[in-house]
């Protein structure tokens, strides 16, 4: 691998000059992600998305020739955790600025953290919306971007008038419900039942009993992550329920976990594996080579933390510094254009984005069925800009 | 006939998740709240079977025996010393569930594990499509609660345990080895929670910390039925009901705090419960 | 002496002093990471007060911190942080918790309640509250909970002093408490709840008190951690913090105050310092010596420091004791010809069994009844009638012509009645003096601040202490104590409540011969000088003869004969039932 050894030699080169110039001390980027609790099996892809975006970027210069470096923080998916690993980046490890994926819950923490340590926050997983903080950009969906391709799928193609709505008692299952809700009923359907599980909850069965009941023609479903949405996709095909379904909350790996049982669901997102474009190619092809047997499925929550790395990145550039009020006026001009396609957080500090509406097939990969180009996120926060 | 059923198996998917703690309670009067760790365990039994190619229906036995087997040296180590300080061992054995649920997480990952279907598609049953599984479940339960009946009331081991139950002084001048029926019925208690893991697979994410969303409500059924095998079959199907009925008629998450919420009431207002003794 | 009473005063006002200039050698993160620990830390001096004083295992305390926490974050959100919102904000966030606190401890402590039911009440509490959070919507913010409301204007320096000195306060208000006389009856209540009410006291008044106050603390807590951290979350309300408090107090030491307090600062500090970089090591760590501690070393790291340098205080009760003083008697004045206590057709049976039957029986003052049988006649059971009204029963209990139905046994002994147990019941861990304030305490009340200094109990205790050598024993520990110590002191106890009627089973089991006569002789001056009544359930007939004025038989369940110690010691009866034919 030759290549891979001139690369090294750029690095330690660059490695060399940088610390001969004391005024250049790397760029710290800190990432409080759920290392533990309910994203702990997330969490690692998100980092190793992170850390090929740092590799990739020192090895071609840094940025304004100053290196990055990681700063890795468990928020143990919760808001207690989050202030701690908030407070422990900002104030312990002075970190220039926080990019992550993370709970609602721990990004509501962090936010007084980063209002009083002056940082710029580049928050990278979807969400329910309408979170609004003049030091956070969001490159994620939101559900004006997420809900319409399933809802418009749905009925256009499989002829659905009626929908169930199935989500857990959380503030994304209720948010995306209620816009998945409003816009079946401004397209002309109808919704003919919208039931809630608490997110620990494991017992499906009188919801199920009341959606066969129902006789809907699709299920829409905005279930947590990793636990409840496995316990409703088992107690759904348990039960022989075979309308259907899209999942607005999983994600490919997890998918994937659920083996069979996951097969006909439809998913929409703004990343998935199998996009076909040169940048994603080279990117998993990256992520491939320096992972090895280590590598956790790149999905819809990682890759929008790498191509935040990078949209740092320009922003620094563009504003010449990692000062943190320039920074954030230099954040919503600029542009990346990452395997997700030409991301940039130009809209009230969110991001159009082209949406895939996907199909999980029988081996738990995912198939693009259509694809929506830069879904605008609509009004999220008429006050910033 | 659609709600029956759903009362029934769910009757029965408490029962057999929360016999096991019975088993404790009733002889040993310890609250053990690593319950729910020992369910983790026999459901990733059932992890370990499948990445050994071997028919899922192994798991069951293999549970079992991995859930005995970690009940006695618990029992050896940590309960028997708190016997005579009930509320210190709930304590004890809730660090025992932690330090279970990180071990599981250091050995197989946090991921969701994927884990066969026991038994997979729907029955015809008077006109109603109804989950196959869920009336293995169902059966699983009348077995397991039959088994348990009989091993109490006709095996030695059983007239041992009731002897202890009875009066512990007595049963040991009567020259009863009581260290040992409190050794095998934690081994019993702790074997019968990883077998409720593997009947659990099919309906639940496998991760290491699906035993604990149980943990409470068994917890409740078993103060409920005051020790007693029939009373917590009453109690199952009573708050079984109640949860279904809850949660069809009103709201789901109000059933899902149904059975803790009643179960309280219940005991304020008969501190022992569905019981007669 | 003077030195150690003001040594926490001392300690406080230094820890103050360290505390308020901390922030300037601290750098910004230690500021926020302790500000919130010593938050936690007071929620831990809660819970220590509950659990480790008071043996009431609680998850809930969580839960009212939660209450606190929302209540103040939404009335901030709603109305903004203009001073008087902020009072108002405190006001609602303490008052809101301390309802529930109260709501809740109704709940959990009622006549025979245990303790387990009330752990079992702790745990459903912070699930429903939880839930409501979750279910609420806007209101609560569910999931993601609230953000972005107005605090008060301090910056992270203010705020670490702000909770340091709450810290300080309420520990150092703990501190005196447990020490206070009042304090000793948070360990009477856990070490023997039933004697508290035979002494006239309410232990489950006294456990929904502390429940109420204590939740009222953690409300403001709550209030604190809202405007300190500027967001609240589900997860601070949840069970699951319940039970981290718990293992934060048992690590520090349960029942010492100072050992929670570090535990919590401690391990929450080295929490935010190392899990971010090992999540689960730690999180194995931390429950593996958890379940060592409560197996090995149930005192937690306070015991351990004591052992080593002996100056933090343990459970056990210091070396105090109060100097001992007669009161004067109250005259024996009572018209002697009224029964004190009038038994009408009483009749007992627990399901099919039926114990006693067709009970009639009058005692009046300055008597001495002795209640003989052989085993399984139902005496005991007639006691236990006597001093409990809640026994489901039939027929008339009446004592001073006032009926005791549905009584529980503290208004009973209101009523003038004092009942001494079989086996002695009495406070094992206190001191014999911490008993005898504890069973004056109806009559006296308990200091909650600081220790009497004097003890007056009646002229009759006293003897009764003198006799069996008590009276130099006031320091001691109970459970140091002999068997007949331990009977005599419950005989001074009950006693020393000055009741109208004692109620005594086999007060002299298991005693010496001259114990024996001690309790024979205290017996005939109560009853001949002062004019109490006695009821007393005795086996040995040579002693019933020596000092009653009465002898009452129970034979099966009935009274088969009431009489003078000359008719019934000579009655052909009672020959038959001691010969035998009883012990059917």
């Amino acid at each position: 691998m030759p290549i891979r050894h001139v690369v090294g030699i750029a690095a330690a080169l660059a490695l060399s000059t940088a610390l001969a110039r004391a005024d250049d001390a790397p760029i710290v980027i800190g990432v409080p992600v759920g290392l533990s609790g309910a994203n702990s099996v997330v969490a690692p892809s998100v980092v190793q998305s992170s850390e090929l975006a740092v590799e990739e970027i020192n090895a071609a210069g840094g940025v304004l020739g100053r290196k990055l470096r990681l700063e890795i923080a468990d928020d143990a998916s919760g808001a207690a955790g989050a202030q701690k690993a908030f407070d422990a980046l900002i104030y312990s490890k002075k970190v220039d600025v926080i990019i992550s994926m993370e709970t609602s819950a721990a990004r509501n923490a962090g936010l007084p953290a980063v209002t009083k340590g002056r940082k710029p926050f580049i928050y990278t997983s979807f969400y329910e919306g309408r979170s609004c903080n003049k030091n956070m950009f969001v490159n994620a969906w939101v559900p004006e971007q997420q809900v319409p391709p399933v809802v418009d799928a749905f009925t256009r193609d499989k002829g659905a008038k009626s929908f169930f709505l199935i989500g857990s008692d959380y503030a994304f299952g209720r948010g995306m419900l209620a816009f998945t809700r409003a816009y079946i009923e401004k397209t002309g359907g109808r919704v003919v039942g919208e039931e809630y599980l608490p997110m620990d909850g494991s017992d499906w069965t009188s919801t199920i009993s009341k959606l066969k009941e129902s006789k809907a023609d699709a299920l829409i479903t905005s279930t947590a992550g990793g636990a409840p949405n496995v316990t409703l996709i088992k107690q759904l095909r348990g039960a022989g329920v075979s309308l259907p379904f899209a999942n607005l909350a999983v994600d490919e790996g997890t998918a994937k976990s659920m083996g069979a049982g996951a097969e006909g669901m439809y998913l929409s997102a703004s990343y998935v594996t199998g996009i076909d474009s040169p940048e994603n190619k080279k990117f998993l092809a990256a992520m491939k080579s320096k992972f090895g047997g280590d590598l956790r499925t790149p999905n819809d929550l990682s890759v929008p933390q790498y191509e935040a790395i990078y949209l740092y990145k320009a922003a620094v550039e563009k504003a010449g510094g990692t000062d943190a009020s320039k920074v954030l006026e230099a954040l919503p001009t600029v542009s990346f254009t990452g395997p997700r396609s030409l991301i940039g957080m130009s809209k009230q500090h969110h991001a159009p984005l082209t949406m895939y509406l996907g199909e999980v097939q029988g081996d738990g990969s995912v198939k693009v069925v259509s694809t929506f180009k830069d879904v605008d996120p609509g009004e999220q926060c008429p006050k910033l800009n | 006939m659609l709600l029956i059923l759903d009362v029934l198996t769910t009757a029965a998917v408490l029962f057999v998740v929360a016999i096991g703690l019975l088993a404790i309670f009733g002889v040993l009067k310890i609250i053990n709240f690593a319950h729910g760790a020992w369910i983790t365990v026999g459901a990733y039994c059932a992890v370990v079977t499948t990445h050994l190619g071997l028919n899922p229906w192994v798991a069951l036995p293999l549970a079992f025996v991995v859930g005995g087997a970690l009940g006695a040296l618990s029992e050896l180590f940590i309960i028997r010393p708190l016997y005579r300080r009930p509320l210190d061992a709930i304590l004890a054995t809730w660090g025992l569930g932690i330090v279970i649920g990180q071990l599981i997480t250091l050995g197989f990952g946090r991921d969701v594990q994927l884990t066969p279907n026991l038994v997979s598609g729907t029955v015809n049953l008077l006109g109603v499509d109804y989950s196959a599984y869920r009336l293995v479940a169902l059966a699983a339960a009348i077995v397991v609660g039959v088994a348990f009946a009989a091993t109490i009331e006709g095996t030695r081991l059983g007239l041992s345990a009731r002897a202890v139950i009875m009066n512990e002084t007595l049963a040991r001048g009567l020259g009863i080895d009581t260290a040992r029926v409190r050794l095998l019925t934690f081994m019993i208690g702790a074997g019968l929670a990883a077998l409720s893991g593997v009947l659990l697979t099919p309906l639940s994410s496998v991760d290491p910390n699906m035993g604990v969303g149980w943990l409470i409500g068994a917890f409740m059924l078993v103060m409920v039925a005051n020790g007693s095998l029939p009373a917590l079959a009453l109690a199952c199907l009573a708050f079984g009901a109640a949860q279904v009925l809850i949660s069809t008629f009103v709201s789901p998450i109000l059933g899902s705090i149904a059975i803790a919420v009643l179960a309280a009431l219940v005991l304020r207002i008969n501190p022992k419960g569905f019981s007669r003794a | 002496m003077r030195l150690s009473r003001l040594a926490p005063l001392v300690a406080a006002t230094v820890a103050v002093a360290a505390l308020w200039v901390a922030p300037l050698f601290l750098d910004p993160f230690a500021v926020n990471v302790l500000t919130r620990s010593m938050i936690y830390a007071v929620l831990a001096v809660t819970v220590d007060l509950l659990w480790g004083f008071m043996g009431i295992l609680t998850f809930g305390q969580a839960a009212f911190f939660g209450v606190g926490a929302y209540a103040a974050a939404m009335m901030l959100g709603r109305f903004g942080g203009a001073p008087e919102w902020i009072a108002a904000a405190l006001g609602v966030a303490v008052a809101a918790s301390t309802l529930l606190g109260l709501a809740v401890g109704w709940l959990s402590f009622y006549h025979r309640s245990t303790a387990l039911y009330a752990s079992v009440i702790s745990l459903v509490f912070p699930i429903v509250v939880t839930q409501l959070i979750y279910s609420g919507g806007e209101l609560t913010g569910s999931s993601s909970g609230l953000v972005g409301f107005d605090v008060l204007p301090f910056e992270p320096a203010g705020f670490f002093r702000l909770a340091a000195m709450v810290l300080v306060a309420v520990t150092l208000a703990a501190w005196v408490f447990v020490r206070s006389d009042a304090g000793r009856a948070l360990v009477a209540v856990r070490d023997n709840d039933a004697r508290c009410a035979y002494l006239g006291l309410n232990p489950k008044r006294l456990q929904i008190l502390m429940t109420t106050v204590l939740a009222g603390v953690a409300g403001l807590a709550g209030f604190m951690f809202a405007n300190a951290s500027g967001v609240v979350a589900p997860e601070n309300a949840g069970f699951l913090f319940g039970t981290e408090l718990v293992i934060w107090v048992a690590l520090g030491g349960r029942g010492t105050l100072l050992g929670p307090v570090v535990g919590t600062v401690a391990i929450d500090y080295l929490a935010a310092n190392l899990s971010g970089n090992l999540p689960f090591l730690w999180q194995l760590l931390l429950g593996a010596t958890f379940v060592a501690v409560i197996i090995l070393l149930p005192g937690g790291l306070a015991e351990l420091a004591s052992r080593v340098v002996g100056w933090l205080p343990s459970r056990r009760a210091e070396g105090f004791a109060p100097t001992l003083r007669a009161r004067a008697s109250l005259p024996a004045s009572r018209d002697y010809a009224d029964p004190l206590l009038k038994v009408s057709g009483l009749a007992k049976s627990y399901g099919s069994l039926t114990v006693l039957e067709n009970i009639d029986l009058e005692v009046r003052p300055g008597e001495l009844v002795s209640l003989v049988g052989p085993n399984g006649a139902g005496k005991t059971t007639l006691m236990r009638c006597l001093s409990d009204g809640t026994e489901p029963i039939k027929g008339e209990i009446a004592i001073d012509g006032s009926s005791t139905a549905g009584l529980t046994p503290n208004r009973i002994v209101a009523l003038g009645i004092g009942r001494k147990f079989q086996v002695a019941s009495v406070f094992e861990s206190l001191t014999v003096a911490d008993c005898l304030l504890l069973a004056r305490a109806s009559h006296d009340g308990l200091s909650p601040v600081g220790r009497a200094q004097a003890l007056s109990l009646p002229q009759a205790a006293i003897d009764v202490m003198r006799m069996t050598g008590l009276d130099r024993m006031l320091a001691s520990p109970v459970h140091l104590l002999s068997h007949g110590q331990k009977q005599a002191l419950e005989l001074s106890m009950v006693v020393a409540l000055e009741p109208r009627m004692i109620l005594l089973d086999e007060p002299t089991a298991g005693l010496t011969k001259a114990e024996r006569t001690t309790i024979g002789t205290v017996l005939r001056t109560l009853t001949g000088e002062l004019g109490i009544a006695a009821v007393l359930v005795e086996h040995d007939l040579d002693f019933v003869r020596q000092i009653s004025s009465r002898i009452v038989v129970l034979h099966q369940g009935r009274l088969v004969l009431d009489g003078t110690v000359d008719e019934v010691v000579n009655s052909e009866t009672v020959k038959t039932i001691y010969s035998g034919g009883g012990h059917d």
